[in-house]
């Protein structure tokens, strides 16, 4: 209401010459240099369920999406050090070598991607977007492994095949 | 909550210095803001309503860029590059049969093998680059899943080694 | 407003000088609140030589909840450091009282034991009141509230999920039986130095708030501050529903959205180490209950 008869800073530095800008008062207002407009997935509007002195609700305990899961992911990890490593030192390609690190690829690729989409499309302000991103993994997932599969068996290899377009 | 503004402009104009001067009895300021009462139990829904009102502060634009969060967020973005290329070539194979287009390992190195050497530089460069730096940065994560370099010193350090040993192996894979 | 506080203390300061002032006491400077307020010599004084002002920019973000349709803007300040305490806190209270005081900021104790004044100063988060102002003149401070919080008014943000997250953890020692003989709960030497680097924290949420895990998750993220806290009651040998605890945590929200990013560590103003804290939550939770 009171903006409504009160002209803007912005309105004041556009009316006046360009000399008078120089003896505004001490206190100004600059621009804001953080546009707030282009934001990629905005927070949504600040709602709080309960009261203030509630704790937040506490999840249902699932190791299947939490300590075993972790350690999962650290057990491929760790696996692909040495699988990254062989085919360097090795030289050749070895079928038993290659679906290993295939499916540790896989799975290790999957795992990032769903952190990604857990990270970036909160629960509560994207579910649809949410379930939508993480079918859309899975089947994406699924494909990459057919697709890996049918590499592995028709043509070289995963090493070889990289190997070969590097050096190409 | 509501009428916090308006109690906030009647305090500001009974305390106005000049008043507290002269004598009062006269001056009885005049109120041209009618307060307005609201009953106890509607707080929480005026408290609610103007939560909708509150902005975010700025974060990812203002933060100070620091080797900590920057390595990190570089190493998620290697990671969906190096799985994204991944998972693009694969799927690609799956569907470039139906489609006729011929994807196999012969093929395309050897359609890659015609570019010149400056546009293979520029393409490998990166690559290499985006892939030693997503595994050294693994092993990096790796250590400090057993406790290990989780301070200040440590992140400082381990951070700069792993900028330093991907250039190494960046050059290197260039070199292969 | 900021005229009618004079503080009794600084008037009878004030007096007390002008008594006791000779031509032997040249200068003297008393400070009241976070001005340094030089005294007029008297007539008979040598005028005291004047310090050339350094006159230092601060911009300030700014958002009133009475104008909401307006959008949040950085407001601009200048002071002479001169006349300014050290601390960024004096620089903030001496804006409010001498220059804007619509200016809104939380403060307490001024010397980082409450908490109260954290907030982003030139891209960090920090305590206001353990932040030296930067004396270099040219360089303009931009002051932030703490990132992607919701905002009260200016640099106010709103605290209450940081709070209830804290209260979700059960920050209290839990028992299911008192002790055998019914005394104090001990614990020796070394089961207390675990709660060392833990117990210190004084939920300043600079931490949490510094975390882009906890930015985009805070809903069902704890964030480091209230993590650090969970394994201060994990790590306490004197307490009995560690099992209980570590269940809680055990989903893909509440511990694991940590990805090491470490800038919880980084920012403390406190010298203290969310990062470790959490790692160590972690190995915990894979070790059999």
């Amino acid at each position: 209401m009171a903006s409504a008869f009160r002209p803007s800073a912005a309105r004041i530095l556009a009316s006046k010459p360009a000399s008078a800008i120089r003896f505004l008062p001490q206190t100004r207002v600059a621009a804001f240099h953080v546009s707030q407009r282009s934001q990629i997935l905005p927070p949504g509007p600040q709602i709080v369920i309960g009261t203030v002195n509630d704790p937040v609700p506490i999840p249902t305990s699932n190791a299947a999406h939490g300590s075993y899961h972790w350690a999962f992911e650290r057990l491929i990890a760790l696996g692909m050090v040495p699988l990254t490593i062989a085919p360097f030192v090795a030289g050749t390609a070895n079928p038993a070598l290659d679906a290993a690190l295939g499916t540790a690829l896989v799975l290790h690729s999957h795992i990032g991607f769903d952190a990604c989409v857990t990270d970036y499309f909160p629960k509560r302000q994207y579910p649809k977007t949410r379930t939508f991103m993480i079918w859309l993994l899975r089947g994406a997932t699924i494909t990459a492994a057919v697709g890996l599969f049918s590499f592995q068996t028709n043509d070289v290899g995963l090493t070889e095949g990289i190997k070969k377009m590097w050096k190409a | 909550m509501l009428s916090t503004k308006v109690i906030s402009r009647t305090l500001l104009r009974t305390a106005r210095p000049k008043a507290t001067s002269l004598n009062t009895s006269f001056f009885t300021p005049r109120r041209l803001v009618a307060t307005e009462s609201v009953p106890a139990s509607s707080a929480s829904s005026i408290l609610a309503s103007q939560r909708l009102n509150r902005p975010v502060s700025p974060h990812l634009t203002i933060y100070q860029p620091q080797l900590t969060w920057y390595l990190s967020s570089l190493n998620r973005v290697t990671g969906v590059t190096v799985a994204g290329l991944f998972y693009l070539f694969t799927i690609g194979y799956v569907f470039s049969k139906p489609f006729g287009v011929n994807m196999s390992a012969a093929n395309i190195s050897r359609k890659w093998g015609e570019l010149s050497t400056p546009i293979k530089l520029a393409v490998k460069a990166p690559l290499a680059a985006v892939f030693s730096f997503h595994c050294w940065n693994g092993v990096r994560h790796l250590v400090w899943d057993t406790g290990r370099e989780l301070s200040v010193r440590g992140v400082y350090r381990t951070g700069y080694g792993v900028l330093g040993l991907t250039a190494v192996s960046t050059i290197g894979l260039l070199l292969v | 407003m900021a005229a009618l506080r004079q503080t009794p203390l600084r008037l009878l300061a004030s007096s007390s000088v002008r008594r006791a002032a000779t031509p032997q006491a040249i200068r003297i400077t008393t400070r009241g609140l976070a001005s340094v307020t030089t005294m007029p010599p008297t007539d008979k004084d040598p005028t005291p030589k004047k310090k050339e002002p350094v006159l230092k920019k601060f911009q300030i973000y700014r958002w009133s909840p009475d104008e909401p349709a307006k959008k949040p803007h950085m407001q601009e300040y200048t002071l002479d450091l001169n006349e300014t305490g050290p601390m960024v806190l004096d620089a903030l209270i001496r804006i409010k009282n001498e220059q804007d005081p619509t200016l809104t900021f939380r403060r307490s104790c001024r010397e980082g034991i409450c908490g109260s004044c954290a907030m982003n100063i030139e891209g960090t988060n920090t305590l206001a009141c353990l932040c030296r102002i930067n004396r270099d003149a040219s360089q303009t401070t931009r002051i932030y509230p703490l990132p992607h919080m919701y905002i009260v008014r200016d640099l106010v943000p709103d605290l209450t999920n940081f709070y209830k997250q804290y209260k979700s953890i059960k920050p209290y020692l839990q028992r299911k039986e008192p002790t055998a003989d019914g005394k104090e709960i001990r614990q020796s030497i070394q089961e207390r130095k675990k709660l060392d680097g833990l117990y210190e924290c004084i939920l300043c949420a600079c931490c949490s708030t510094s975390c882009p895990s906890y930015w985009w998750n805070q809903e069902e993220y704890l964030g480091p501050a209230v993590l650090m806290q969970a394994y201060r009651w994990l790590a306490d040998s004197r307490d009995q529903m560690t099992g209980q605890r570590k269940d809680m945590l055990d989903n893909s929200m509440s511990l694991y959205r940590c990805h090491t990013i470490m800038n919880c560590a980084r920012t403390c103003p406190k010298g203290l180490n969310p990062g470790k804290a959490i790692a160590e939550i972690k190995k915990m939770m894979v070790q059999s209950s």
